[in-house]
C-alpha cells in the first residue's frame, strides 16, 4: 500500500513535469499531418493531392512577399473557417471544428517559418 | 421459453435480410400465425448459427492470418494523438461491419486492389498494392467475421443513392471533399491522399458515410486528415453528400 502510494506520487509528479511539454502543439507535426496533403511538406503548394486539373494553387508559403501581405489573424482566420471566409476557394478547407485554438497558433507560427516573414503588421 | 426471445428478434431479422422497404416487411410479419413465425424462426436461429461459426472461424483466421498485426478489431477508437495514428499500419477494422458493404468486402479479400493511391500514412510513397490475399472459402469466412464487427452508431436504412444537383455540387463546389479524394469524374479526377472513392458505391456502406460525417471525429476517426464537417454542414447537406457518394461506382 506505502509503495503504491509512493509510487503513484512518483508518477504524478513526473506526469506534471513531462505533461505540458509533451502535450504543447507542435506546429510542424501539425503542418506535416494536416496541411502538407496540399500545400507540400515543404510547404511550396505541391502536396498529393494537387493533382492535374486541380481549380486553384495552394498557396505556397516559401514565398515571402505574398506571405508578408498576410497577418498572423488573417492566417488565423483562414485556417479556421476555410477559402470563402477570405474570398478564396472553398478547397482550402475549414480547421475550426477540427483543430484547437492552441493548435491553429502553433500552425501560424510554423508558416512564419516557412515564409521567413512576420507579415502585415 | 425460448420462443418468446425469438419473436422479439423477428421483425429486425426480416427487416435486415429482407426487402428494404420497412412498412411491408412489418405487415408481413404480422401476417404469420404463430406456428409459421416459430418456424422461420427455428431455420433463421440455424442460419445465424452458421453465419456465428463463421464468423468464429474468420476471427481465429484473423490471428492465424497476423492480420492483428496492423489492424486492431475491439473498439471503441484508441488513436489520441497524432503519433498514434501514424504509428497505426493500417486501418481500423472495429467497425467493418458498418462500413463495408458485404459482397464488396468478400471479392477484395481475395483481389485487394488499392483503396489509397499513396502509402497508408504516407505522402509521398505510392501504395505498394501488396496487401496479403486470402483464398476464396478464408474470404468467406472473414468476411463473414469482418460484417460481425458493428457500431451502434450507424442507423440502417436512411442513405438511398441519389446523384442529386446538391449532392453534386456540395462534393465538388462548394466543399473541398474532392480535393482530396479521387471520384468519378471528368477532368479532375480528385486528389490522392484520402481514400479513392470512385467506387464507394459498391464498396462503403452509405448509412455509415453519413453517420461518419455526422460524427465528425468522435467515434471512428478521432485523429485524422480529413477535416471535420459537423457543425459546419447541416444534417440535410450531409444526407445529400451521402446519397451523392452512394452513386459513384466503377
Ligand atoms: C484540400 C487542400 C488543402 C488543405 C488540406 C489545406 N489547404 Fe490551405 N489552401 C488550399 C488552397 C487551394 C489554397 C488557395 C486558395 C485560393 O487561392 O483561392 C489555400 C490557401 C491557404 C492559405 C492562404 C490564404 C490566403 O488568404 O491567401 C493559408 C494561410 C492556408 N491555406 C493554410 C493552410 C493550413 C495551415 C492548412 C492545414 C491546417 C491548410 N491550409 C490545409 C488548399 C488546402
Ligand atoms: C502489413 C500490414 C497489413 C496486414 C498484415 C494486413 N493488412 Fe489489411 N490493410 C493494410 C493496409 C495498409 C490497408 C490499406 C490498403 C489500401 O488502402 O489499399 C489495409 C486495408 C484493409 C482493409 C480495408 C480497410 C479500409 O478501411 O480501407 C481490410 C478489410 C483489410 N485490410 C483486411 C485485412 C485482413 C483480413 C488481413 C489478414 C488476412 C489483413 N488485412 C492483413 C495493412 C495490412
Ligand atoms: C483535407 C483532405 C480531405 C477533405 C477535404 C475531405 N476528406 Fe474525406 N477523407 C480524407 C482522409 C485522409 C480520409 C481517411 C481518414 C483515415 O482513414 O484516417 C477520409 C475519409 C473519408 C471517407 C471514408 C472513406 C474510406 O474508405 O475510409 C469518406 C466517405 C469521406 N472521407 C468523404 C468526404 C466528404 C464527403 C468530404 C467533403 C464534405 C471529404 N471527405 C473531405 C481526407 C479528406
Amino acid at each position: 500500500m506505502h509503495r503504491f502510494v509512493n509510487h503513484a506520487v512518483l508518477l504524478f509528479a513526473a506526469g506534471m513535469l513531462l505533461g505540458p511539454s509533451a502535450r504543447a502543439a507542435d506546429g510542424e507535426q501539425l503542418f506535416k499531418f494536416y496541411c502538407a496533403q496540399c500545400h507540400g511538406l515543404q510547404g511550396k503548394g505541391d502536396g498529393p493531392n494537387i493533382t492535374e486539373g486541380f481549380p486553384v494553387e495552394p498557396r505556397n508559403f516559401t514565398k515571402t512577399d505574398e506571405m508578408n501581405k498576410l497577418s498572423d489573424a488573417d492566417i488565423r482566420n483562414v485556417i479556421q473557417d476555410g477559402g470563402p471566409s477570405a474570398s478564396k476557394s472553398p478547397m482550402m478547407p475549414p480547421w475550426g471544428k477540427s483543430l484547437a485554438k492552441d493548435d491553429v497558433d502553433a500552425l501560424v507560427k510554423h508558416l512564419r517559418v516557412l515564409c521567413k516573414c512576420k507579415g502585415k503588421q | 421459453m425460448v420462443i418468446p426471445k425469438i419473436k422479439l428478434a423477428m421483425p429486425e431479422k426480416i427487416y435486415r435480410f429482407g426487402s428494404s422497404d420497412e412498412e411491408s416487411a412489418k405487415e408481413r410479419y404480422m401476417k404469420h400465425t404463430t406456428l409459421s413465425a416459430t418456424l422461420l424462426a427455428i431455420l433463421i436461429m440455424a442460419a445465424s448459427g452458421a453465419v456465428r461459426a463463421d464468423a468464429a472461424a474468420g476471427g481465429k483466421l484473423f490471428q492465424a492470418k497476423k492480420c492483428q498485426e496492423c489492424h486492431y478489431t475491439s473498439g471503441p477508437a484508441k488513436e489520441k494523438t497524432i503519433a498514434d495514428q501514424l504509428a497505426k499500419k493500417g486501418p481500423e477494422l472495429w467497425y467493418a461491419g458498418s462500413k463495408f458493404q458485404k459482397e464488396w468486402l468478400g471479392k477484395w479479400l481475395q483481389d485487394p486492389k488499392p483503396i489509397r493511391s499513396l502509402k497508408y500514412n504516407s505522402l509521398t510513397e505510392k501504395n505498394a498494392g501488396n496487401h496479403p490475399k486470402l483464398a476464396a472459402p478464408d474470404a468467406v469466412a472473414m468476411t463473414d467475421f469482418l460484417m460481425s464487427l458493428t457500431s451502434k452508431e450507424v442507423k440502417e436504412g436512411v442513405i438511398k443513392p441519389n446523384a442529386s444537383p446538391k449532392g453534386r455540387l456540395i462534393f465538388t463546389k462548394n466543399m473541398p471533399c474532392s480535393g482530396c479524394h479521387q471520384f468519378p469524374g471528368k477532368g479532375f479526377l480528385g486528389g490522392t491522399n484520402g481514400p479513392s472513392l470512385v467506387n464507394a458505391g459498391e464498396r462503403l456502406n452509405p448509412d455509415w458515410v453519413f453517420a461518419y460525417l455526422k460524427d465528425g471525429s468522435k467515434t471512428f476517426k478521432p485523429v485524422r486528415q480529413m477535416p471535420v464537417f459537423a457543425g459546419l454542414m447541416n444534417e440535410q447537406d450531409m444526407q445529400a453528400v451521402a446519397e451523392f457518394i452512394a452513386t459513384f461506382k466503377k
